[in-house]
């Protein structure tokens, strides 16, 4: 059997044992999906946390939001439900197409340019260093070695 | 009073403009007569602080005596206001607050020309920067933010303060922010006069660095005090809410924290300055940038000020601001070369260039999060919302990668480090730290979803889907927390173990002795000890739990190994709120450990609620309970939340801040030998580099 085999076979094997599990675990989801969402009463918090006193809104997102676990399947769903119907300020989580991927696409991209400049950068320094080591082994300034003999001795414990 | 405000405001954005343009002329000039003028525009700088003061005494006294013919202090003041909260009115609102905004940094001024003998031409330069941007605060209080305003009519009592403000740290986290803010623009000062006179050698660095630490310092409390407050007021469980004003403050700390990270760079090695120079620019612009997001109304958030034609303000300051640093950085790019360069990739240089990569990464998906609903609406033309779990997907692998550099890059050796050293440093936390990640498994963190979210293989390619966020980042975050934590104390005993025998000391007399001969490098580890210990309490937050129920007198409920039983359900009114609390016992196993006070006010002035949240902190978690509100039965409803390693969090803001104030404190052999100093300012030769070097790294 080839390793592309057996690799199919172990994720086939796993997600029929993630199926056998139990693949909606209602309670989890609910959590996860409400920790993406905010409260839509203005008062800015997340739709889980949202503590105001006698808020009208928060009770009824909630219960959609259960509702909504139990007829939908994939969370992006839910998450597209209540764009649709509370607008789009009701999920707090970018989602993973259109424009809104750009929000997710270039913190990646611009921390791997910056580590390549970086490599670039002291890649180009390493290849300069071989003169720039040799001119600072020649500045040792002998009067300089002097004021720190006299440091040391001054500072000696 | 307000009359004397307004005359002492005008006043002082007089002497400011004199400051300012008197200095200009003196610094061109250099002449005696232009001495004289330079001198004259030195005081006018000093009195604008004393006539800014009186201005902000003018509010105070008005507030304190509730003028309410002031629309100031009748929008956020009134009679039953205790006294602390009448003089915090001053920066409770947008005109007070850029009043005090304008004092601090007038305070700031009078401190740097007070003491300009340290480097007069240095100080002339920075006096006038730090007059222009002076001139650019004063104008708004003056025109466009007057806090001196006069209503109509006298109201017969005012608005009152946000009840959420009514609570001691938001009498001191402002403060300290400001100071923080504020106190930025003195590094930047002396940056840009630094670069425009093209000052030799690097002493300029060495006069600015402790203003920004004392800045960054001062920011560093004001953040944690904020999140410390929303802790304990706001009544959600959490610190950290990715709001954009909370996201405001956090963006010049870090770009502060790569600046006194790379500025080590260019004292040691005389290398990074164009790096340096930019990145003070940079955190002075965003520090106009916090105050434009606060106050233009740009992006809705619960701290914001009201929505304003501000914005345009702090927009053409920021405009100004960045041609002024681009014009004189294109001028005089030539006195920023490098009198080093990078030799290795492993090494402390290195590590410091990778510090600063992470923190100004992390800078950036601040940012970009933050403005991107302002930018999907300009695109899509609505709004989207950014909130915590993108912040947290974005930034929490940053952190991560910074907390291992913490632990990591002081065992580094200037220059270059052998894998050798590596292996001989290192052992020891590394061991621990895996150790540490078995004993996580083993106690039943994992990492990984129980049961799995997933049916196909695409699903498996949705990591959300069967790894688990919060504990992976716990599982990763508790092992890097020990390396730091570990690596610190090895290098204490190490350097302690070799002076012992030397000084005849105990080894803690010889570890203090250790810190106070180089307290820069000693305090440094303290905070990144500080650093580790805060990490571990943000870890926590993984393993939370929470229950919420209605709780009559003599019910129970249960929360973890915790059970609440209700007492008494109790009722209050005084001139200021009405407030409902429940008397809860505590127990645990069955035994009382203590009793709990939730409670709720309503402020009368406002109508609007505040929770006095009733927290049991220990070193292992929190039992953090609200009192929620009352259903429709008129039940009060308890909710209880067990928020693990949380003291931590704040145990590891003490000890930040204590290692900030050892590094700031002058070392032993500066205070015995000024000569030393002078040395270690000058010589980059690579013999006395090797003796900088952390002990024990060897080639």
């Amino acid at each position: 059997m080839t390793r592309f085999r057996q690799l199919a076979l172990a994720l086939a094997l796993l997600c029929s044992v993630g199926r056998m599990m139990g693949a909606d675990d209602e309670k989890a989801r609910f959590e996860k999906v409400g920790d993406k969402m905010q409260c839509m009463c203005g008062c800015n918090q997340m739709l889980l946390k949202c503590n105001h006193v006698g808020c009208p809104v928060s009770p009824v997102m909630i219960r959609d939001l259960q509702a909504s676990i139990k007829v939908k399947s994939d969370d992006e769903e839910v998450l597209d439900w209540f764009r649709k119907n509370y607008g789009v300020t009701a999920v707090i989580l970018p989602s993973s197409h259109g424009f809104e991927l750009t929000a997710w696409v270039v913190p990646p991209v611009v921390l791997t340019l910056a580590i390549g400049l970086l490599i670039l950068i002291i890649s180009t320094w390493r290849r300069r260093m071989p003169r720039v080591a040799a001119g600072a082994n020649a500045a040792l300034d002998p009067e300089l070695e002097s004021l720190r003999s006299r440091a040391r001795r001054e500072t000696e414990i | 009073m307000p009359l004397l405000g307004s005359f002492c405001l005008l006043f002082s954005l007089a002497l400011a403009l004199y400051c300012f343009g008197a200095g200009i002329i003196s610094l061109v000039r250099r002449d005696p007569a232009s001495n004289r003028l330079g001198e004259t525009a030195r005081r006018a700088g000093l009195a604008c602080f004393i006539a800014v003061s009186g201005s902000a005494f003018a509010l105070v006294w008005a507030a304190l005596n509730n003028d309410f013919s002031l629309a100031y202090i009748h929008a956020h003041s009134n009679k039953a206001l205790p006294v602390a909260y009448k003089i915090s009115a001053l920066w409770s609102g947008q005109e007070g607050s850029l009043l005090f905004w304008a004092w601090l940094l007038a305070g700031y001024g009078f401190i740097l020309r007070w003491r300009h003998k340290v480097d007069q031409r240095l100080v002339a330069f920075s006096s006038v920067i730090l007059a222009g941007i002076q001139i650019f605060f004063l104008l708004l209080v003056n025109f466009t933010a007057n806090p001196f305003g006069i209503m109509d009519r006298v109201a017969a009592d005012g608005n009152g303060l946000n009840p959420l403000l009514q609570y001691p740290e938001m009498v001191i986290h402002p403060p300290m922010l400001y100071l923080g803010y504020v106190g930025l623009s003195v590094p930047f000062a002396f940056a840009l006069g630094a670069l425009i006179m093209k000052y030799p050698g690097e002493k300029w660095i060495h006069i600015t660095r402790r203003w920004t630490m004392v800045a960054w310092l001062f920011l560093t409390c004001g953040i944690f005090l904020g999140a410390h407050w929303a802790y304990s007021v706001l009544g959600w469980g959490g610190y950290w809410a990715w709001d954009p004003v909370e996201n405001a403050s956090l963006l010049p700390w870090l770009s502060g924290t790569a600046f006194l990270h790379s500025v080590m760079m260019q004292e040691k090695r005389g290398m990074m300055k164009v790096w340096n120079v930019w990145l003070i620019f940079t955190t002075f612009l965003l520090t106009i940038m916090g105050d434009f997001l606060t106050r233009s109304g740009i992006v809705a958030s619960v701290h914001a000020f009201a929505r304003s034609d501000i914005g345009a303000w702090f927009v053409v300051m920021m405009v100004v601001t960045l041609a002024v640093c681009l014009f004189f950085f294109i001028k005089n790019r030539s006195h920023l070369k490098s009198e080093n360069s990078l030799e290795s990739l492993v090494s402390r240089e290195s590590s410091f260039m990778w510090n600063n990569v992470l923190l100004l990464a992390a800078c950036f998906f601040v940012l970009w999060g933050t403005l991107f609903p302002v930018i999907t609406e300009w695109v899509k033309g609505h709004k989207i919302t950014v909130g915590t779990p993108f912040f947290n997907y974005i930034n929490v692998p940053i952190g991560l990668a910074l907390l291992f550099l913490t632990g990591v890059g002081p065992l580094l050796a200037w220059r270059n480090t052998s894998w050798a050293s590596i292996r001989k440093n290192f052992a020891i936390p590394a061991g621990l730290s895996f150790l540490m990640f078995i004993g996580l498994l083993a106690l039943g963190v994992r990492p990984w979803i129980e049961p799995p979210h997933f049916s196909s293989l695409s699903d498996f390619l949705h990591f959300s889907r069967w790894l688990d966020f919060a504990h992976s980042c716990a599982l990763i975050t508790i092992p890097l927390a020990t390396l730091v934590a570990t690596t610190i104390v090895l290098e204490f005993l190490r350097g302690g173990r070799v002076l012992r025998p030397k000084l005849e000391t105990n080894l803690f007399g010889a570890m203090f002795h250790l810190t106070h001969r180089n307290t820069r490098r000693y305090g440094g580890y303290i905070a990144h000890f500080g650093v580790a210990l805060i990490f571990l309490g943000l870890a926590g937050s993984a393993f939370d739990k929470e229950n919420e129920q209605p709780l009559k007198a003599g019910e129970k409920m249960q929360i973890g190994a915790y059970t609440l039983v209700s007492q008494d359900e109790t009722q209050d009114d005084n001139a200021n709120y009405t407030s409902y609390a429940s008397a809860l016992e505590v127990q645990k196993d069955g035994k009382k450990i203590g009793n709990l006070y939730p409670e709720i006010r309503i402020y009368k002035a406002s109508q609007q609620p505040d929770h006095m949240v009733a927290i049991r902190s220990t070193a292992k978690e929190d039992l953090y309970v609200i009192y929620a509100g009352r259903n429709d039965g008129e039940v009060p409803v308890i909710k209880a939340f067990i928020k693990p390693l949380v003291s931590w969090l704040w145990i590891g803001v003490v000890v930040v801040v204590l290692g900030t104030g050892v590094a700031l404190v002058p070392n032993a052999a500066q205070l015995k030998s000024p000569v030393l100093a002078q040395v270690a300012s000058t010589v980059t030769a690579p013999a006395f580099e090797k003796q900088m070097e952390p002990a024990g790294v060897g080639k």
